[in-house]
């Protein structure tokens, strides 16, 4: 028997045990069980939860550093998001911020660095991502 | 009688011509002092050392902290003890569970604020709450100033605060007349009565006790001649001082005066100006000096060596109210006031000496400057150097390494030597991953033994600490589950055999590559680096950007290399941090006296591999805490998730552990610097080091492990196979991480564990529609 008959043979078969038993037997994957992303689930924890105090903590640099980059204080910006970056690396935010620095001092090499940063650390917050897409495209056209 | 005449009058004129002549010498000399005066006046008049500084620190709730090494950091910073709630800069009360301080103003480059009033609350190891007890509210972060860790002194080692006229407190400025001349601001630089005076009573006492120099030729002394006794000195001394006053007010002669005067000594260096002075002795500025401390720094101006304080409480009290007397004599103070200053007693803040703290670091740091300043401007400029270390970290470090090597030579004998510059050594870095500050370096046991430092100078073999590069570039190829042979087999390298040394540190046939990873297994190493080809291995080494020379050679799987533990700690800070590696950053910003930004350098980051690589490498490592070769960290408290791999190098010369969280990094190497066997592997020589240290600093623990980026998936595997695990025959499955795309496709081969029902029909069924 070659292979096409055998499996015109097999489905006829599978064809009969399903509409015959009216039972529905559990296909087996083509691929590998996928696992899930964790870190969806674990943000979330995060962002439901009471905010832990390094994030606080480096929430309130990051304003800092805001604030510097908005008043023209760039490099002041970037120490105080870095110090906000050691105390909690998980706060995406502080990624972007120091990509924008890095931009407004015209270094797109490495804007795009914290950028790349930045878009995994903020990749499952709607609020955020757009900006960090937004701000890639930015990189870009500097580059260009 | 003619001749008698005219030659009296040859005599006169002659004496006419010869005072003129004298006249005119003394009036030109004269007017080369004025020069001379103006010139350095009008400069840079004293030369301030350059002063290296640390990072500043961070405080905020929820925060846990090492109080020791807290309170050390306080004490550091000039913080003092009082018994009452802190009342002024600089006081700190010390409670069970709460630490009231009264913060030193911060002033670090564009950032500047007056001291406050804080209370910080303690829950067992952790900051409770930080409150401002000015106005009630609740801080979310608390900075404390740098520490001062070097000064850049020049070859006449004098350390002094410049303060102007209109900051030095009137008490002071009476003390100080009261003291030295009391009619200073009468006479012209030259006071006739006070010498008459001064002989007199040197006369009836027989012996010098009083000098008759006026402030002004003090000054003229300290700041231009030199100190020996000679009348020509006297004279230039007495003609300086009139040509000084000539030249400026009485109030900046004054300043000067108070700027320059020496009053002390901090071990090899001499305290000039009251500014320093007040700091010194009093531990605040000159501005907030009672009426007895001004007073005790106005006594001192006599013979520092002899009335200091910190010599003589007794005498520095006896000619502290001398000077009270005095004033009260002068009108300065009244009886009331000079009674109530008497009664006091000589309180002075204690002091260290000035020493190099964390020398190594400032050794590293030092290396950068002269490319931007010459020793002489870092010597007189009075530049600020402020940099990335931590000195909470950097003392856990040193009693680390100091404590982890007293150990090692008490548990081994064999390890001692009696020759200083022979014995055990060890380097720690500390850096934090994602910025790539480093918090620590400890490049030796004792930087007075040796200066050579062996966290950024010595190259050395990382032995199985490279081996993750390794595995790192055969996850292009291979999973984590990949069984890898550790049969000691003969490789064919450059058309010669070569067979690796050793066992295998599994019993079985075949082992998994985490295992193998995490047992350090070197038979499976080298199988590995052979499949994924050494040239491959090489660049992928390369691209860690070290600096060493390396060949693709079959011993490079092993570490039979050498590296530097900075450029290694560097590489293993990839992994912490999503495939990206940081510049190691020490030196922050450098500025002028007046604050004005000179230099600055910012954290700079390269990518190196995929967020999805990094992370299963973290996970391959943290395999070797949890089962492998560092699993022993566990029994010695470590209870938070981190990643790490033990080195140890041929003969046991080089003994290294590296290991990180999302937060910190650390690297430790233990050695002798001439190679001799040390008899002990990484996971017993450096690795309870590093537990050592990373305990004393839980600020730096958040407990956190790092979350899967995208392009990592998990699935169950046989812990026997490698493969896709059946449920419910394979004894043991596991979950493993792969990146996306590479996972494993078969099931478990291993015949006991084939399911003869679902699974078999399932395995069948994929067979079938593959044709």
């Amino acid at each position: 028997m070659n292979g096409k008959k055998r499996q015109t043979l097999v489905l006829y078969c599978i064809c009969l045990i399903v509409f015959g038993c009216a039972t529905v037997a559990p296909a087996p994957s083509k691929h590998p069980p996928r696992a899930t992303s964790d870190t969806k689930i674990e943000k979330k924890e995060l962002r439901e939860g009471k905010p832990r105090p390094r994030e606080v903590a480096s929430l309130h640099l990051t304003e800092q550093g805001q604030m510097l980059l908005e008043s023209g204080k760039v490099d002041e910006a970037i120490g105080v998001l870095g110090r906000a970056v050691n105390i909690y690396p998980s706060n995406g935010k502080n990624y972007y911020y120091l990509a924008e620095a890095w931009l407004k001092k015209g270094n797109a090499a490495q804007a795009r660095e914290w950028n790349r940063l930045a878009s995994m650390y903020l990749a499952g917050d709607s609020e955020w991502s757009p900006r960090v897409y937004e701000q890639h495209r930015r990189i870009n056209v500097h580059s260009r | 009688m003619v001749f008698r005449k005219s030659t009296k009058k040859k005599i006169i004129r002659s004496l006419c011509f010869l005072s003129f002549v004298i006249v005119i010498g003394i009036l030109l000399y004269c007017l080369y002092l004025a020069i001379l005066i103006d010139t350095r006046f009008s400069g840079r008049k004293w030369s301030i050392p350059s002063k290296v500084y640390s990072d500043s620190t961070l405080l905020f709730p929820g925060q846990q902290v090492n109080r020791s090494l807290l309170i050390n950091k306080l004490r550091r910073l000039e913080y003092r003890n009082v018994a009452r709630v802190p009342e002024s800069s600089g006081e700190m009360r010390i409670q069970e569970s709460s630490m009231e301080l009264y913060l030193h103003d911060l002033e670090m480059p564009a950032k500047q604020h007056k001291g406050f009033p804080v209370k910080i609350a303690f829950r067992s190891q952790e900051i409770e709450s930080i409150i401002r007890r000015d106005n009630g509210k609740t801080l979310p972060l608390l900075e404390l100033g740098p520490e001062k860790i070097m000064l850049f002194f020049g070859p006449e080692r004098q350390q002094r605060q410049l303060v102007s006229i209109d900051r030095v407190p009137q008490n002071l400025i009476h003390a100080v007349l009261a003291a030295e001349d009391s009619r200073f601001f009468e006479h012209h630089g030259f006071d006739f009565r006070s010498i008459l005076r001064a002989i007199y009573i040197n006369i009836r006492h027989g012996t010098i006790r009083q000098g008759g120099s006026t402030l002004t030729q003090q000054l003229a002394k300290n700041y231009f001649l030199t100190p020996e006794r000679t009348l020509a000195r006297k004279i230039r001394e007495l003609l300086m001082a009139l040509t000084m006053e000539l030249r400026y007010k009485k109030q900046e002669i004054f300043e000067i005066y108070l700027n320059e005067i020496y009053l002390g000594q901090k071990g090899s260096v001499s305290i000039n100006g009251v500014g320093e002075a007040a700091f010194f002795y009093f531990g605040k500025p000159v501005e907030n000096l009672s009426l007895a401390e001004a007073a005790t720094i106005a006594c001192l101006i006599k013979s520092p060596g002899l009335y200091s304080p910190y010599v003589s409480e007794t005498k520095c009290r006896e000619q502290r109210n001398k000077v009270l007397r005095d004033m009260e004599k002068l009108g300065y103070i009244t009886q009331q006031q000079r009674d109530g200053a008497v009664a006091e007693p000589v309180k002075t803040v204690g002091f260290t000496a000035y020493g190099k703290k964390a020398p190594y670091f400032v050794d590293y740091v030092s290396k950068q400057l002269p490319a931007l300043y010459s020793p002489t401007v870092l010597s007189s400029q009075g530049l600020s150097i402020y940099t990335t270390v931590d000195m909470q970290v950097q003392e856990a470090a040193e009693n680390a390494l100091q404590r982890g090597l007293v150990r090692l030579e008490k548990t081994y004998p064999s390890l001692r030597r009696s020759n200083p510059g022979r014995k055990l050594q060890g380097a720690i870095i500390v850096m934090q991953p994602k910025t790539g500050y480093i918090l620590a370096m400890v490049g030796g046991r004792d930087y007075s033994t040796t200066q050579f430092n062996r966290a950024t100078q010595a190259r050395r073999q990382p032995g199985s600490a490279i081996k993750p590069f390794v595995y790192l570039t055969g996850l292009d190829q291979f999973t984590p589950a990949t069984i890898l042979s550790n049969e000691q087999k003969t490789y064919e390298v450059n058309g010669k055999p070569w067979k690796p040394h050793g066992k295998s540190s599994y019993s079985g046939a075949g082992i998994r590559m985490r295992d193998a990873l995490a047992q350090s297994d070197n038979l499976a190493t080298v199988d590995l680096a052979m499949k994924v080809g050494l040239g491959r291995i090489v660049d992928t080494v390369k691209a860690f950007q070290f600096s060493t020379p390396l060949k693709p050679l079959p011993s490079l799987a092993l570490g039979a290399y050498e590296v530097i533990p900075l450029e290694l700690a560097r590489a293993y800070c990839t992994f912490a941090s999503y495939g990206v590696e940081p510049y190691p950053l020490s030196l922050k910003t450098l500025t002028d006296e007046n604050g004005n930004i000179l230099e600055q350098r910012h954290m700079t980051i390269q990518n190196i591999i995929s967020p999805a690589k990094a992370f299963v490498m973290s996970d391959m490592l943290r395999s070797v805490v949890i089962e492998g070769t560092a699993k022993s960290a566990k029994n010695m408290g470590i209870t938070f998730p981190m990643a790490g791999k033990t080195g140890t190098t041929n003969d046991y010369r080089d003994a290294w552990f590296v290991g990180y969280t999302p937060d910190l990094l650390a690297l430790v190497w233990v050695g002798f610097d001439n190679g001799e066997s040390i008899s002990a592997e990484g996971a017993v020589a450096a690795l309870p080091i590093w537990v050592d240290l990373v305990r004393s600093i839980p600020q730096y623990v958040s407990g956190d492990w790092f979350t899967i980026p995208p392009g990592v998936v998990k699935a169950k595997i046989c812990s026997q196979s490698g493969q896709l695990a059946v449920e419910a025959t394979c004894p043991e499955p596991i979950e493993e991480v792969f990146l996306e795309g590479n996972v494993t496709t078969e099931y478990c081969q291993i015949p006991e564990h084939k399911s003869h029902s679902g699974e078999e029909l399932k395995m069948w069924w994929q067979k079938l529609w593959k044709r």
